[in-house]
């Protein structure tokens, strides 16, 4: 599909950033992100190419505004919803309760797993450019 | 999709898995041969970018065969075809104003070329 992961030749987005000893996670959850995409693969949920088609039928606008690893989670999200394997309602239940576990631990104010940065600015977004 | 062996679990999350597959018939191109990137806007997935199709390259290798991600993203299975390598000069994907020098390598399955002035 012509959609906004192929951005091969676009003009606008920003140089691409490279981190000096870049860590292979940013913030923990990229890390839980990235086990529950490998362990859904292996078991044979699906598979990388569905994946990837799920990130490209992402709304443009939060493709371009979304770090890499939320990108993983959306697809995730997506596919595991249309396989039957949990329903929307159970993720935004769960969720939910994980919201409000957090913000009531002193010191532990929830925050969404997402930089603060313009949008399309990210490192993440800034390396999608070249690929 | 059958899930992984338990035990296969760890090396494939730190190696990957292969897409490599036996393709029954033979590669339509080889090393050196003049193709183009056919003008194709699948609704579907597909792993061949906008800013190359229409435009000419040559063929630097044959990796082999492998599973084709077009049919696999949708459910309709491995489909294998022979993947190449193919080099396209910076100047035929973005005009006169890049370098000479410059290209873009890109690894593309058998269905999204053409033999240069076979259309």
């Amino acid at each position: 599909m012509n959609g906004i992961h192929d951005l091969g030749g676009m003009h606008g987005l920003g140089p691409v950033v490279r981190e000096e000893n870049e860590p292979v996670f940013h913030e923990e959850w990229e890390r839980r992100v990235f086990a529950v995409l490998n362990l859904t693969l292996a078991a044979g949920q699906y598979n990388v190419d569905e994946l990837r088609h799920a990130i490209e039928r992402m709304v443009p606008a939060a493709y371009l505004e979304s770090p890499y690893y939320e990108h993983w989670l959306h697809a995730a999200e997506d596919l595991l919803d249309a396989k039957g394997v949990v329903t929307e309602e159970e993720l935004t239940r769960r969720a939910a309760e994980i919201v409000k576990r957090s913000s009531a631990e002193p010191g532990r104010a929830h925050e969404p797993p997402r930089a603060a940065a313009a949008p399309g600015s990210t490192p993440d977004a800034a390396r999608k450019r070249g690929k | 999709m059958p899930a992984l062996p338990k035990e296969q679990v760890r090396a494939a999350i730190r190696a990957g898995l292969s897409a490599r597959a036996e393709v029954a018939t033979p590669p339509r191109f080889k090393a050196g041969e003049r193709v183009v990137a056919r003008n194709i806007h699948p609704l579907g997935h597909t792993r061949l970018p906008r800013y190359a199709r229409g435009k000419r390259g040559v063929v630097q290798r044959h990796h082999g065969g492998f599973v084709f991600p077009d049919t696999r993203a949708h459910g309709l299975g491995d489909q294998p075809q022979h993947l190449y390598n193919i080099r396209f000069e910076a100047r035929e994907l973005w005009g006169e104003g890049a370098s000479e020098r410059d290209g873009v390598y890109l690894d593309l399955w058998e269905s999204y070329l053409e033999a240069e002035g076979s259309t």
